[in-house]
């Protein structure tokens, strides 16, 4: 059979397909872990992605409808390694292993999240709790190797032989911090993907408009202040994906504004473009002289090393 | 008009009919003829021939111009398409100036589309031999012209055929430039995995001549290059060619293909059949010729990865634009070869739809050590290897609904496909074939058939009427009939592999436009003549070789290269072209220097100033005649074919019994030919057409065809080629059609029925298509009736009758 290319859509998955004779290139987007947010679209090499914003229905805001035109889609994989909320899965004859990594023409995201899960009270799992997107899974295990269900039950003996582990579905998890700040004994440490800032323009904000609050995944970043109906920021949990920022109907009453992507370092122009897009022109500028730095950083330690060896 | 002057010189007029053995005789009553001819003025010698083209009618035609002292030549015989350079060349051996002789298409116009009316047809042939004399009476000598010739050749398409070509002229010390749109050079044959009847590898026989190509010191390759524009004439064609980025410099590109290997970006590729991938910077296939590299920007991500590997080559260039190059040859050969049909539009038989249904170029790229799949057979829908396969031929081909010619060679590589699996896989593998006719034709090509047979492979004769897929299993169902043994047949196969029709190549109607070259109903480019100059296209210095004009197997394609070659060398080696005088002149004191000229015509021959008469550039005019027709001064002649005679052509026409006849202008190129087909099928159609040949339609003056109605002529048609683009001379039917069409509104209001003045297009090709038209206007024409006719003569005299006298233009004819 010749070469096909196929698309279905549904309400649950928006697939791409390529069958050759001997390939088959897939790519799935899962509508219920997408937020609709701005950086597939943002990153897509061929501006294949776009995002559609959905019309009102019913009392609540609807998250952005990301749609992608399968004669521009090349099947590269920017989009599912830079997805924040790993929405995005590219495969090649059902395997999940792009080549874009392998050939370092993209860098891995980095989602540091760091955990010494013997330091946690055998009792708590706060963190389990409050994550918005079920990712984190606490388990205690009690010397007969059964799950423990009660903690409180426990004798302290009993209490101090469970072991305690946390299973964090790292590949999903946008850096919210929300575990880490909920966390009670604070030895949860989560870097975020993107660094930056949402401003709230109160002029332009229009009165208890909630759109963005309602779109917005992770819980009290944003809220609408009752006092004069307009929506405050708390970034602290904020993950700068820009959900919010499509659904907002009123032009710069909110601006997202990323200045840093955590990312391993890599030579790519097309990386480069990506990051002018997803921070700005000026942004993507200094993340680069800090690339170019923390280079020459590199060639100092080492003829250091190489001078102390030589002594 | 009694203001038709005629030349001051004695006339002495010799006719000759020719018998054509009884291919004119048989029909006509030829020896009324030539009775009839000596009544006309001026005729002092009729003489009829057996075969006035073989050696002793020619001489019979030269000693007649001696003993006679004949001064004007009428030769009633077949079609001027055909013999008219035959014959000129007798009359300028006879020392009589070769433009001083015309021809009477007694054949194709008479005895070959009237043969059941011998009554008719005779009438037709007299009123043709008057419409000659008529005109040859007016003829005046012309000199043949000669221009230098630029000995280089342009071919324009690197398949087989074509790089046969470019060598061949190579090795006989030609400068050769060699246009090829894809990557690399080798078309299909470099796709294929082997050659039937032999086996031998296809790649390993054409890579060396491949890179000999590209090694020759005299052949230059515009690989991934596009022809935009062609300018001039045989002998001096200017060619514009635009060379496609590819984002890769030629020069420095060294063909490591390490860039190749960090590319993290693939795209299904084409040379594949889609089946496998290739890289966003690659080369087609490993032999490519120029093995530069390319990339395709459509999916390129541009990360860079390649020009950091290139490194100090630098070879990629990501801001490449296209570049145009100008190049001079003396002679063009076509050379751009065939598609494959892809039979999406046959759903019974579920290409498309079914995953184990695939065509034969893409079984050739499964079945090929270097394809996808490493030469390993396989199905779609499991990657297993096959155990049963059905090959079902004629896929579109011979199939009236699709493309009723037969694909000539698909017999064969089925044949070849079928030996190929049943020797590597012997008993394992169970084959059928399901053929209409096993057409096996050529040297070593039957003896190859037995060879099929003697492997055990099942030929069923039947055409199959569905295929059906096995949703579980996706094996599929074959439904046939056995014709040999009258029963229905079912067999159920894992794999199905149809050999599809070959088609005229996608974008050949564009190559047609540029090079004013036309093509057939089927798409394939037409022979100057399908016998005797099969190589030849209609255009001085355009030949074929290869699948373009008809498709053709390696073998044959090859031995075309090798003829166009030599065609195109005898036009190269020469010093000097000699171009035919039919060419324009201007009238410098009655030039008004409106530049109306200048816009009409198609070539930017004519050349004016302000203030100043317009002059002709003599080597650029092509001589279709449309500036003459456009001119509103009458400046302008167009020389063998002047407004003089033409009129006396129109006057010797309409002589008797005007309003029952149909007056046709026909163009040379496209519709006079289809005329002439319609007699070479022998299609019947009424014979009071009579004809005027014109180079061009866009030669067609308004006043030809108010004298015509002034003469109260029944019916009127201008044939022409078709719009928009099939014009030899770019746009001459256009010109003609706006002209006309005011004229034919005027007309009509004036009280004329419109039915009586028709514009048609016929192509070379439908000859069918002109019989059908011819018998409609007639039709037509008795619906009006001869009484109406006169009646709207008389009417509209008046008015015709003051507009050419304010047009006045007769009187002073042109020198």
């Amino acid at each position: 059979m010749p070469y096909k290319s196929s698309k279905q859509d549904s309400s649950d998955v928006l697939m791409l397909e390529w069958v050759l004779q001997v390939k088959n290139y897939r790519l799935t987007l899962d509508r219920h872990l997408c937020v609709g947010c701005q950086i597939c679209c943002l990153v897509c090499p061929k501006e294949a992605v776009k995002i559609d914003k959905q019309q009102n229905m019913g009392e609540k805001a609807l998250k952005s409808k990301v749609d992608i035109d399968l004669a521009k889609c090349n099947f590269c994989g920017a989009c599912d390694v830079t997805c924040p909320f790993g929405a995005i899965k590219v495969t090649l004859n059902g395997v999940h292993k792009l080549a874009l990594l392998a050939k370092e023409s993209y860098p891995k995201i980095k989602r540091t999240i760091l955990l010494d899960s013997a330091l946690c009270p055998k009792t708590c799992s706060e963190c389990e709790t409050v994550c918005p997107f079920k990712l984190i899974k606490v388990s205690k295990v009690g010397f007969d190797g059964q799950p423990v269900k009660n903690v409180v039950e426990l004798s302290p003996t009993e209490k101090r032989r469970i072991k305690l582990s946390v299973d964090i579905k790292k590949d999903y998890c946008p850096t919210c911090k929300i575990c880490e700040v909920n966390c009670p004994s604070k030895i949860l440490k989560v870097t975020k993907i993107f660094e930056g800032k949402i401003v709230i323009n109160p002029d332009k904000c229009p009165y208890n408009c909630r759109s963005c609050v309602e779109v917005c995944p992770i819980p009290n970043v944003l809220t609408v202040d009752a006092a004069d109906g307009k929506v405050v920021v708390t970034d602290v949990c904020c993950t700068f994906c820009g959900a919010c920022k499509n659904v907002c109907p009123v032009v710069d009453a909110l601006v997202v504004r990323r200045v840093k992507v955590a990312h391993e370092r890599i030579h790519s122009g097309a990386w480069n473009r990506a990051l002018e897009r997803l921070t700005s022109t000026y942004d993507g500028v200094k993340v680069l002289k800090a690339v170019a730095s923390l280079k020459k950083r590199d060639i100092v330690i080492k003829r250091l090393q190489d001078e102390i060896v030589d002594e | 008009m009694s203001e038709l002057q005629e030349p001051k010189e004695e006339l002495r007029i010799g006719v000759f009919v020719c018998h054509c053995g009884l291919n004119i005789a048989g029909t006509v009553d030829v020896h009324a003829v030539a009775e009839y001819a000596k009544t006309l003025d001026n005729v002092v010698f009729v003489k009829e021939n057996r075969y006035t083209c073989a050696d002793p009618g020619q001489e019979e035609i030269r000693n007649a111009i001696k003993q006679n002292d004949l001064n004007r030549i009428v030769i009633a015989a077949c079609s001027p398409r055909m013999h008219e350079p035959t014959f000129r060349r007798t009359v300028a051996e006879a020392g009589l100036n070769s433009f001083l002789y015309e021809m009477a298409n007694i054949r194709e116009f008479s005895s070959w589309c009237h043969q059941n009316n011998p009554k008719d047809a005779t009438e037709r042939a007299k009123d043709t031999v008057h419409m000659a004399v008529a005109k040859v009476r007016l003829m005046q000598p012309l000199q043949t012209l000669e221009v230098p010739v630029t000995n280089k050749a342009l071919i324009i398409g690197g398949g087989i055929a074509g790089i046969n070509a470019a060598l061949d002229l190579a090795e006989q010390g030609f400068k050769v430039y060699m246009l090829e749109n894809s990557q690399s050079i080798g078309g299909h044959m470099a796709a294929l995995d082997k050659t039937f009847p032999t086996l031998d590898c296809s790649i390993c026989i054409e890579g060396p001549k491949m890179v000999d190509c590209s090694r020759h010191p005299n052949i230059t390759i515009f690989a991934y290059s596009d022809l935009v524009k062609v300018d001039g004439y045989v002998g001096n064609f200017r060619v514009k060619i635009r060379k496609n980025p590819r984002y890769v410099i030629e020069e420095k590109c060294t063909g490591c293909g390490e860039c190749k290997d960090v590319c993290p970006i693939e795209y299904p590729n084409e040379w594949d059949m889609n089946l496998g991938t290739r890289k966003a910077i690659s080369v087609p296939f490993d032999q490519s010729v120029p093995l530069v590299y390319a990339i395709n920007r459509d999916y390129c991500i541009e990360c860079y990865k390649c020009t950091e590997k290139c490194g100090e080559r630098q070879a990629i260039d990501f801001d490449q634009q296209p570049a145009e190059v100008e190049i001079e040859v003396g002679a063009i050969i076509v050379s751009t070869g065939y598609d494959v049909y892809e039979p999406y539009d046959l759903p019974l038989l579920g290409y498309g739809k079914y995953s184990n249904v695939v065509t034969s170029m893409e079984f050739e790229r499964l079945i090929l050590a270097a394809g996808p799949t490493g030469g390993k057979v396989i199905r779609q829908s499991d990657g297993q290897k096959p155990r049963r396969i059905a090959f079902i031929l004629c896929v579109g081909s011979r199939d009236k609904n699709k493309y009723p010619y037969c694909s000539n060679y698909c017999c064969m590589y089925t044949l070849k496909h079928v030996v190929q699996l049943k020797e590597k896989y012997k008993e394992d593998i169970e084959v059928y074939v399901f053929y209409m006719d096993i057409r096996s034709t050529s040297k070593g090509y039957e003896e190859f058939y037995d060879r099929a047979r003697e492997r055990g492979v099942n030929f069923v004769r039947g055409r199959v009427s569905r295929i059906d897929e096995n949703q579980n299993t996706h094996n599929l169902t074959v439904h046939s009939e056995d014709t040999l043994l009258g029963n229905p047949i079912e067999v159920e196969v894992d794999m199905v592999v149809l050999a599809t029709a070959s088609i005229a190549k996608k974008g050949s109607d564009n190559i047609a436009r540029i090079l004013n070259i036309s093509r057939g109903q089927d798409g394939f480019f037409m022979e100057a003549h399908p016998k005797l100059k099969p190589l030849d296209a209609p255009t001085d210095g355009i030949f074929y070789a290869g699948a373009c004009a008809g498709l053709k197997d390696i073998p044959y394609s090859v031995s075309q290269g090798s003829g166009a070659a030599s065609r195109v060398a005898a036009v190269i080696s020469k010093p000097k072209w000699q171009i035919e005088p039919i060419i324009s002149i201007v009238n410098q004191t009655k030039c008004t220097s409106c530049g109306i000229c200048v816009n009409a015509c198609p070539y930017g021959a004519i050349k004016h100033e302000k203030n100043q008469p317009a002059t002709i550039i003599t080597a650029s005019c092509h001589g279709c005649g449309t500036c003459v027709a456009e001119c509103p001064s009458h400046a302008i002649t167009q020389m063998h074919f002047t407004d003089a005679q033409i009129m006396a052509q129109i006057h010797a026409a309409l002589q008797d019994n005007p309003e029952e006849k149909i007056l046709a202008f026909l163009c040379n190129w496209c519709s006079y030919a289809g005329a002439d087909l319609a007699g070479i099928n022998r299609c019947e159609y009424p014979a009071n057409v009579r004809v005027i040949r014109i180079m061009c339609s866009g030669r067609v003056s308004k006043e030809f065809i108010l004298e015509a109605l002034r003469l109260s002529a029944g019916m009127i048609l201008i044939g022409a080629c078709h719009l928009p683009y099939d014009c030899h001379y770019i746009n001459g039917n256009h010109k003609m059609k706006t002209r006309t069409d005011t004229l034919k509104n005027m007309l009509t209001k004036l009280g004329m029925s419109p039915q009586r003045f028709r514009i048609e297009y016929v192509s070379a090709a439908e000859g069918i298509h002109y019989a059908e038209i011819i018998k409609e206007i007639n039709q037509q024409r008795k619906n009006i009736g001869t009484k109406q006719i006169k009646e709207e003569t008389t009417k509209l005299k008046p008015t015709i009758e003051r507009m050419l006298k304010t047009k006045n233009h007769l009187t002073n004819p042109p020198p």
